[in-house]
């Protein structure tokens, strides 16, 4: 199920919510971008046409290297983190800072997709009442002692 | 003459704080560069760095997080 193409369109503006909230609760979050099943951003901080190219050539590498599609691809470097995955046909990827908390964003990136694909009834990105910030601790802990 | 039970506490809390800390510290020193890769079934592969398909993750994944840049300031 995790790969069928998304049944309704996905607009840009629902996308750039996605987007922003998933900045909102991840504070760090370098930039991300929202892809649609054809390939075209429907989101993406920064160039877009960038994220595109670069988010087709991780998953055409990523895609050579089994027998199946990838699902969700998580890379660590010196220099930051990369998460990307695939649902409904949507493509989520995120460049984080390095330890950030990545299967929680994973968790937000995916009911983020899941959201835009349709399949749920409530929005996870709807802003909160009384303009409470739901920004994450940054994760790492203290360099003390 | 045993301590003030508040000094316990405090002994004790800043003893496990300590622990994360270090915990922490062990971490970021170890943890080197990774690629992995999840299918569905909950199914992942790991690659190294040496490896061919290891080395083409991570020159894609450094693309990415040049596009990417620096995190903005809040």
């Amino acid at each position: 199920m995790a790969d069928d193409a998304v049944t309704g369109d996905v607009s840009s503006e629902a996308a750039a919510g996605a987007l922003a909230y998933l900045t909102e609760m991840s504070p760090d979050l370098r930039g991300a971008a929202i892809v649609d099943p054809g390939g075209v951003v429907l989101a993406a901080s920064g160039d877009a046409d960038r994220w595109r190219e670069d988010a087709a050539a991780l998953f055409d590498v990523a895609d050579r290297t089994g027998d199946e599609p990838v699902e969700q691809i998580h890379i660590g470097t010196e220099q930051g983190e990369v998460l990307a995955l695939r649902h409904a046909g949507l493509t989520a990827v995120a460049v984080t800072e390095r330890f950030a908390l990545a299967s929680l964003t994973f968790f937000d990136m995916r009911s983020l997709l899941r959201d835009l694909a349709g399949e749920t009834t409530q929005s996870t990105f709807t802003p909160q009442e009384g303009g409470k910030s739901r920004r994450r601790r940054r994760s790492g802990g203290s360099d003390a002692a | 003459m045993p301590p003030k039970p508040h000094r316990v506490l405090f002994d004790r809390v800043s003893g496990y704080a300590d622990e994360g800390a270090a915990f922490m510290r062990r971490r970021r020193a170890l943890r080197r560069p990774f690629a992995r890769l999840y299918y569905g079934g909950g199914r992942a592969e790991d690659h190294a760095v040496d490896s061919t398909a290891g080395g083409e993750l991570f020159v894609a994944a450094g693309r990415l997080i040049e596009v990417a840049g620096k995190r903005p300031k809040s």
